[in-house]
C-alpha cells in the first residue's frame, strides 16, 4: 500500500499551511480561508480537509490545540490547529520553490509582469 | 435531514478516520449548510461533498498509518512476520453473530464437499498401491500397472525407497519414480481425441529419443495408419490401449524394449529428488543389513559360499564387498547364491566379477553404454580366486543386475550356472512420461552385445545345470566337490 507522503507537498496541504501561517483556525475556518485565498477555486470537502490535517499532524507540521468556541459560529466547541515551526519552514521552502518556478516561467516569457 | 444523509455517507470512511475526524467533518458540514443558503449554494455543497467522498474515501483505505509501517519495518528487521489489526474497534455483536453463522455455513459446506468427494474414491481394495518406489525403468512400472508387489521384477529402491532387503537397481540416470499415490482415476479413455493425443505423444517421444531415427519414423507412420483405419477405436481401457500401442510399435520396430505402459495412479510430473535424510537412511539401512551379503562362509571341502541378495550401491558397500570377497580367498571353489538376488548396481557386478579374472573383462550391460566401470578391475591385489571354479545359483526370481552377472560370466565361460532360468528382465528402455497415466520405455542407447544377438530380456539366463532352485546348492556343492577331487 502506498504511504501518503508530503513530498511533493499536495496543494491542499500547502494551502492549509498558508492559512495557518496567518492564525490558528478550526476546520471550517481553514476551509473558508482556503476558498477565499483561491477565489473559491479550491473548496476543501471534509474528507480531503481532514485527511490533509491528519497527514500534517503526523508529520508534525501542524499541531492540535485545545477545543474552544468560535464566537462567530455559535457555542459549539471546535478543535483548533496551529502551524509548527517545521510547518512554517516547509511552507516557506515550498513558496520559494514556486517562486523559482515563476522566475523560470518569466524568463521563458510564459508569465508577464514584474511581481516576484 | 441532510445532516443525517451525510452522517450515513461518512460511514463509508474507515473506522480510524471516522473516530478521529467524524465529528469534525459533520460539524464542518453543519457550518457550511448553515452558511450556504439557497438552492444553488446547497447544490454546490452537495456536489462538493460527493466529489470529496469520491476522492478521499479510496485514499483513506489506501492510507497506511505510520505506526504500522514503522512497526512492520522494525519487525521485518528482526526476521519475524508482523500482523496488525487495521480496525482498532472491537467487532460489534452483529458482526460476531454474522461471523459465527458464516463460519458454520462454510464448515458445513466443506464437510458436504468432503463427503461427496470421498464417495468418488474407489474402495481401497480396488487400488493397487506399489509397495515401493520403483526403479525408473519400464518394467518397474509393472507395479503400477498391476503386477503384484514384491515381484522380482520390481527391482527397486535406490535412495528413494529404502529397503536394502529388496535391493536397488540403478540402471538409469534419467529416471522417474512412481510414488505411492492414493488417488485412482477412471481407467476409461474418454474419446478418440484422447487416443489421438497419446499417439502423438508416443510419436514425439520416439522421434526425439529412440536410438534408431529411421525405425522411429516407420513406427510413427504405422501408428497413424492404425489410428486412421480405426484399429484403436474399440479400446477404451487405458491398460488395453497401452498394450495395443506396444504391440503396434513392436510389429514395426521389432524392438522388445519399446513399450507403452499405463499407470492407474497418476504419474508424477517432476522427478522427486532424493532427500538428504532419505539417502542417509538408505545408507544406514544398507549397512545394517550388511549390504545384503547374507551369508559368507566356507563349506565342507573348502568350498566358499556367498549368499548375496542384491548388487548394492558400491558407494556404500564397497568395503563390505571387499571384505566378503577377501574372506573367501582361501577357498578352492566359490558358490555365489543369487537365488534371492533382486538386482542392483552394474558397478557392483563389475566389482565382484573383478575377483574372478586375472585381467580386465568387459561386463556387458544392455542398459548402459559402456563406462569405465564396465571393465572389471582385475587383477585384484592379493586375490587368489581368479582361477578357481565358480558356481552361480539361480532361481526364477533372480533378476536384473543378478542376471547380468550370470549372463556375462556364463558367456565368458567363467561360471557354471546351476538352478532355474532367471526372470528375464533387462529393463532396456528409459522411461518417458506421456501424460498423467501413460508413459513409455524407449531405448536411448544401443549397446553392442559382444556375446550374442540377444540378451536375457524376456527369456532369462538359462542355467548350465537345470535343477529346482531348492536343490541348486546341493547340486553345486556336489559338482564342485567332484571337480576338486579330479584335480
Amino acid at each position: 500500500m502506498p504511504k501518503r507522503k508530503l513530498d511533493p507537498l499536495p496543494s491542499a496541504a500547502f494551502q492549509i499551511l498558508l492559512v495557518l501561517a496567518g492564525e490558528d483556525l478550526h476546520g471550517y475556518g481553514i476551509m473558508r480561508q482556503v476558498a477565499e485565498q483561491t477565489d473559491s477555486r479550491m473548496r476543501l470537502g471534509p474528507g480531503t480537509l481532514y485527511s490533509s490535517i491528519q497527514t500534517l499532524l503526523e508529520a508534525k507540521l501542524i499541531e492540535e490545540l485545545d477545543q474552544r468556541e468560535d464566537a462567530k459560529l455559535g457555542q459549539e466547541r471546535r478543535r483548533y490547529y496551529r502551524l509548527t515551526s517545521a510547518g512554517r519552514k516547509l511552507a516557506r521552502s515550498e513558496a520559494e520553490r514556486l517562486a523559482d518556478l515563476l522566475r523560470v516561467a518569466r524568463t521563458r516569457k510564459i508569465l508577464r509582469g514584474d511581481y516576484v | 435531514m441532510s445532516e443525517k444523509i451525510y452522517a450515513c455517507l461518512l460511514r463509508l470512511f474507515p473506522s480510524h478516520f471516522r473516530e478521529s475526524y467524524g465529528d469534525q467533518a459533520l460539524q464542518l458540514f453543519r457550518d457550511r449548510a448553515r452558511n450556504e443558503k439557497g438552492f444553488f449554494a446547497h447544490l454546490r455543497l452537495w456536489l462538493d461533498l460527493l466529489a470529496d467522498l469520491a476522492i478521499s474515501v479510496p485514499r483513506q483505505y489506501l492510507y497506511v498509518r505510520p505506526a504500522f509501517t514503522g512497526a512492520a519495518a522494525q519487525d521485518r528487521m528482526q526476521g519475524a512476520p508482523a500482523f496488525f489489526v487495521l480496525v482498532d474497534k472491537s467487532p460489534g455483536a452483529a458482526s460476531l453473530i454474522f461471523g459465527c453463522a458464516f463460519s458454520m455455513i462454510a464448515l458445513s459446506f466443506f464437510s458436504i464437499l468432503l463427503i461427496h468427494a470421498g464417495n468418488n474414491r474407489p474402495s481401497s481394495a480396488s487400488i493397487h498401491q506399489p509397495e515401493h518406489a520403483t526403479d525408473s525403468r519400464v518394467s518397474a512400472l509393472g507395479q503400477a500397472t498391476g503386477q503384484p508387489p514384491g515381484d522380482a521384477n520390481d527391482v527397486i529402491a535406490n535412495a528413494h525407497g529404502v529397503n536394502p532387503g529388496e535391493v536397488m537397481h540403478n540402471y538409469s540416470q534419467s529416471t522417474s519414480l512412481l510414488p505411492r499415490l492414493p488417488v485412482a482415476l477412471p481407467r476409461q479413455l474418454q474419446d478418440a481425441a484422447q487416443r489421438k493425443r497419446l499417439i502423438n505423444a508416443v510419436i514425439d517421444n520416439l522421434n526425439k529419443h529412440y536410438v534408431d531415427p529411421d525405425a522411429a519414423r516407420k513406427t510413427a507412420v504405422a501408428l497413424l495408419t492404425h489410428e486412421k483405419n480405426g484399429d484403436d477405436d474399440q479400446v477404451t481401457n487405458g491398460e488395453a490401449f497401452a498394450n495395443l500401442l506396444t504391440k503396434q510399435i513392436r510389429e514395426v520396430s521389432h524392438d522388445m524394449h519399446l513399450e507403452v505402459v499405463y499407470s492407474q495412479a497418476p504419474l508424477p510430473n517432476l522427478l522427486p529428488e532424493p532427500a538428504a535424510e532419505n539417502l542417509a537412511r538408505y545408507r544406514k539401512a544398507l549397512e545394517h543389513d550388511n549390504c545384503t551379503f547374507e551369508k559368507v562362509e566356507i563349506l565342507t571341502h573348502n568350498i566358499g559360499y556367498l549368499k548375496l541378495n542384491a548388487f548394492p550401491d558400491p558407494r556404500v558397500c564397497h568395503a563390505t564387498a571387499t571384505a566378503a570377497m577377501a574372506s573367501l580367498n582361501p577357498a578352492d571353489a566359490i558358490i555365489f547364491d543369487l537365488r534371492d538376488n533382486r538386482g542392483g548396481y552394474s558397478s557392483m557386478v563389475s566389482q565382484i566379477a573383478a575377483y574372478l579374472f586375472d585381467h580386465p573383462e568387459y561386463m556387458y550391460d544392455p542398459r548402459e553404454s559402456p563406462t569405465q566401470q564396465s571393465w572389471t578391475r582385475s587383477p585384484v591385489a592379493g586375490n587368489r580366486l581368479a582361477d578357481k571354479p565358480i558356481y552361480v545359483l539361480t532361481s526364477h526370481s533372480t533378476v536384473s543386475a543378478a542376471e547380468q552377472f550370470c549372463y556375462d560370466l556364463k558367456m565368458l565361460k567363467r561360471v557354471t550356472v546351476v538352478g532355474e532360468t532367471t526372470r528375464g528382465s533387462a529393463h532396456a528402455g528409459v522411461f518417458h512420461r506421456l501424460d498423467d497415466h501413460f508413459g513409455m520405455g524407449i531405448p536411448e542407447t544401443k549397446v553392442i552385445n559382444p556375446f550374442s544377438k540377444t540378451d536375457w530380456e524376456g527369456v532369462g539366463v538359462e542355467p548350465d545345470v537345470k535343477v529346482n532352485a531348492a536343490e541348486a546348492l546341493e547340486t553345486a556343492e556336489k559338482l564342485a566337490e567332484s571337480r576338486l577331487q579330479k584335480k
